[in-house]
């Protein structure tokens, strides 16, 4: 273990053009990332055909860059502009934005780039060690496992709906009236697609996320264009101070468990990591009422827990042969074309290209790191810009972001009608990450709950008699039942004091 | 050392642009001179060549080490355009409707046959003029390597002598592996549970796992894990056996005529004139002798496999005739 160790730190370093790959990666990560609409695994599929000529090593520390990066960039757009660049920085907008709206732009941009160093190194040094052992908790993960840890995903609703619960209630059930929309995941009958042949996979769901939030938050901006007010941005400290960053150690370390977790397990991904992230920070926080306000907690968990998922993800790919998420799907091929195959014989005829990998990835991060508090600096005055030449800016990005996707206008106008049910949703104080959170996790919770049904010849015993989604399931009846068990103690109290 | 290769590729990359540039210019004036556009100029401009699946995945990978390969046979440059949605059937209906002068190219797959079947497409296959099929993967039996299934016959007789216990993942209801494995069904009559996922790779995740009991993907998906010694595959449902799996019986061996699985290939809107086809059908066929295009397609397992436009043609049609049948028996024509 040791000497390959060595061997990949002595490799790497002998491999300039390698190290310039990364630092390439991670550039174009971090653009991608946080530019709406592309997200780290069109990043990915973007870079791809150009590694087809290099060394395997170069050319998959120039994915890994982009992977890495991308999750990151997500953010800075979430916390500066409300727009968050991928799925999993939706989450992160909740305290990001809140905090920038603050004047604190630079230290949230400071916690989000240190956490997700932090989250996303010590899940590479978790595959570097314990990939074989945690390998198998993939293989363990079938249908009715994935429907428990959607549930549990889908009851954190409870605690991203903001001032109102009831509000947050009724986004998530449009979310997931939305979710309804496209194929069915089992028989294959489309349901609610209008004869649309862009709605047969569902209603796509990046063009709601860029509507919901970045597009609404511009019309918000055009509507108030002559209120002048102006955001004071102090931004000498982008670094948390030591006794802020030794309380966010807590909440970093659990929200890389989590993370690493949820990224081994296969078809969960980044944005299910941040949000449970988040809501586990709110959990064991004192604070509960301070998160959705500006919580550098609220944003470190995001970020730690989404990077977090890159290393996860990437131990049953490298172990197993295995895609944890879209992301190593892509990898998955750009391995193979290497002449690579990934799975158990990988570590036994590659162990030094896997070790020199992993060493790579942890200097990915390093970069990000650096790059990432270089320009946060910059970055930071993006708040300073007026709003009348910040608007137009942002819009365009909407409509480009959303095109890219798919290639297609179809998109384009799906954003701008989310767009403006976004805007009428905060006017009236309707949060809009419910309906993100379900988009995600309502397709994932129907799908498997039927195909468990089908696994277990349609009897429910399947959900109870298991361990994990046993307790999955309980959990999110804690979740769930807390605020109602304690709001009616507290009524029961007050009757009888 | 890395540094040379990278600026020399650079360098070599900007020659052949340079020469690109210079061919076309040739080319272009004689025929300006004789003033007799349309025969023998084709390609004049860049080709777009629609792929109707993410960029990333296999099809992807196919279509652009395909325009890689044919840059050195084609006067022009082809560009990928990944048109996503509905399952490929957005790429493929774009290309369905395409102006037919040979500049928008789709790269169709068996979907082309099995989605109008299942009235999911607003084309059929009949929109299309094939100009090549370039690779072919057929449907293969994997099972886990404890398995008390040593051969397919085995396999089979369980599945028969208990219908429904044998649960077979395929990546999705109505997509090519579900059908091959109603056709084994319906040949042998043996009787499975489908269990349909969200793509084969997460059936081959749950066949890992002890979930299910086998899958009917191909072998691309597994070989991995066969390599690994964690599955095996029992048949293949190709004519012939693969290069790769010598050792894997085909299922005609085994005297079950069944010869399914999934193609790529090259296609054109129907009105396309000939001689547009004949220039692709000419690219296709060397692109699938250079060594750079099947290294790609050999190191993700999958198999090349030309065919010219008659016989893609005769292809598409054997398949969609049997897949309408299939589709009819299953209760999903809508």
């Amino acid at each position: 273990m040791l000497d390959l160790f060595l061997n990949g730190l002595s490799n790497i370093f002998t491999d300039p053009f390698a190290l310039v790959m990364s630092i390439v990666g991670v550039a174009v990560g971090i653009i991608v990332g946080a530019l709406p609409g592309l997200t780290a695994t069109m990043g990915v599929a973007l870079v791809l055909p150009l590694t087809f000529g290099m060394e395997p090593v170069a050319g998959l520390l120039l994915l890994s860059g982009v992977y890495f990066g991308g999750v990151y960039g997500g953010s800075i757009t979430a916390i500066l502009l409300k727009t968050p660049g991928t799925p999993a920085a939706a989450a992160t907008a909740l305290d990001g934005y809140a905090l920038a709206q603050k004047g604190m732009a630079g230290k949230a941009l400071g916690v989000a780039t240190l956490s997700s160093f932090t989250g996303g190194t010590l899940s590479i040094v978790i595959l570097m060690f314990l990939s074989p052992i945690l390998a198998n908790i993939a293989l363990e993960f079938s249908a009715p496992e994935t429907f428990a840890l959607a549930v549990f995903g889908l009851s954190i609703i409870a605690s991203i709906s903001g001032k109102s619960l009831v509000k947050g209630l009724i986004a998530g059930m449009v979310g997931l009236l939305l979710a309804m929309v496209g194929l069915d995941p089992i028989l294959g009958f489309p349901r609610f697609t209008g004869g649309i042949e862009q709605m047969i996979n569902g209603v796509p769901f990046i063009p709601i996320m860029i509507g919901l939030f970045a597009a609404s938050e511009a019309f918000k901006s055009l509507s108030e264009m002559n209120v002048k007010e102006k955001v004071k941005v102090k931004i000498e400290k982008i670094l948390p101070t030591w006794a802020e960053f030794r309380r966010l150690i807590p909440t970093i370390l659990r929200s890389t468990g989590l993370g690493t977790f949820i990224g081994i397990i296969p078809g969960a991904g980044a944005d299910i990591a941040a949000f449970v992230s988040y809501n586990e920070a709110k959990r064991f926080s004192k604070d509960k009422d301070g998160f959705g306000k500006g919580k550098i907690e609220g944003v470190s968990a995001c970020e730690s827990g989404a990077n977090a998922c890159t290393g996860g993800a990437l131990v049953p790919l490298l172990t197993l042969g295995i895609p944890g998420d879209a992301v190593t799907a892509v990898m998955l091929g750009a391995l193979m074309v290497q002449g690579l195959q990934p799975g158990p014989l990988l570590f036994k005829n590659n162990g030094d290209l896997v070790y020199t990998l992993f060493i790579g990835m942890i200097i990915c991060y390093v970069i990000m790191l650096l790059m990432g508090l270089f320009a946060a600096r910059y970055f930071a005055r993006v708040v300073e810009i007026p709003r009348e030449i910040l608007t137009p800016i942002i819009l365009v990005l909407c409509i480009v972001g959303s095109y890219a996707i798919n290639n297609s206008f179809f998109d384009v106008i799906i954003m701008a009608v989310a767009g403006v049910v976004g805007y009428f949703m905060q006017k009236y104080d309707f949060p809009a990450s419910p309906i993100v959170l379900a988009l995600i996790l309502g397709p994932m919770a129907e799908s498997q709950f039927r195909r468990a049904l089908a696994l277990s010849n349609g009897s429910y015993d399947i959900f109870y008699t298991r361990p994990i989604p046993l307790v999955l399931l309980l959990l999110s009846a804690i979740t769930l039942l807390t605020p109602i068990v304690k709001a009616v103690w507290q009524q029961w109290k007050r009757a009888y004091q | 050392m890395n540094w040379k290769r990278f600026l020399s590729g650079l360098t070599a990359s900007a020659l052949i642009a340079a020469l690109v540039g210079c061919g076309s210019n040739n080319a272009a004036s004689p025929s300006g001179g004789n003033g007799s556009p349309g025969e023998g100029d084709y390609p004049k401009k860049p080709i777009e060549l629609i792929v109707p699946y993410a960029a990333g995945g296999g099809t992807d990978a196919v279509a652009r080490a395909f325009a890689d390969s044919a840059k050195k046979v084609l006067p022009q440059p082809i560009g990928v355009v990944n048109k996503t949605g509905g399952g490929g059937a957005v790429g493929m209906s774009e290309g369905s409707k395409a102006k037919p002068d040979g500049y928008k190219v789709t790269l169709v797959t068996v979907e082309m046959t099995t989605l109008p079947l299942l009235g999911l497409a607003a084309f059929t296959p009949d929109d299309f003029k094939p100009v090549a099929r370039l690779n072919a993967d057929p449907a293969a039996i994997t099972v886990r390597a404890d398995a008390p299934w040593n051969t397919i016959e085995e396999f089979l007789d369980y599945a028969k002598q208990n219908p429904g216990k044998v649960r077979i993942g395929n990546s999705g209801t109505g997509a090519i592996w579900h059908l091959a494995a109603t056709a084994l069904e319906q040949k042998t009559g043996a009787k499975f549970s489908h269990i349909p996922f969200d793509g084969a790779n997460p059936a081959v995740t749950a066949l890992l796992g002890g979930h299910i009991e086998a899958v009917s993907v191909s072998p691309a998906e597994v070989a991995a894990q066969v390599q690994a010694g964690k599955l095996k595959m029992l048949g293949v449902m190709a004519d012939e056996r693969l290069p790769k799996f010598k050792d894997v019986p085909t299922l005609k061996e085994k005297g079950l005529d069944l010869s399914i699985g999934t193609w790529r290939g090259l296609a054109v809107p129907k009105d396309t004139p000939d001689n547009v086809v004949a220039v692709l059908k000419e690219a296709a066929k060397k692109v699938t002798e250079d060594k750079a295009f099947t290294d790609v397609l050999d190191n993700m397992n999958l198999g090349v496999s030309y065919a010219d436009d008659a016989a893609f043609k005769e292809a598409i049609q054997r398949d969609s005739e049997l897949f309408a049948k299939l589709v009819a028996d299953l209760g999903l024509k809508k």
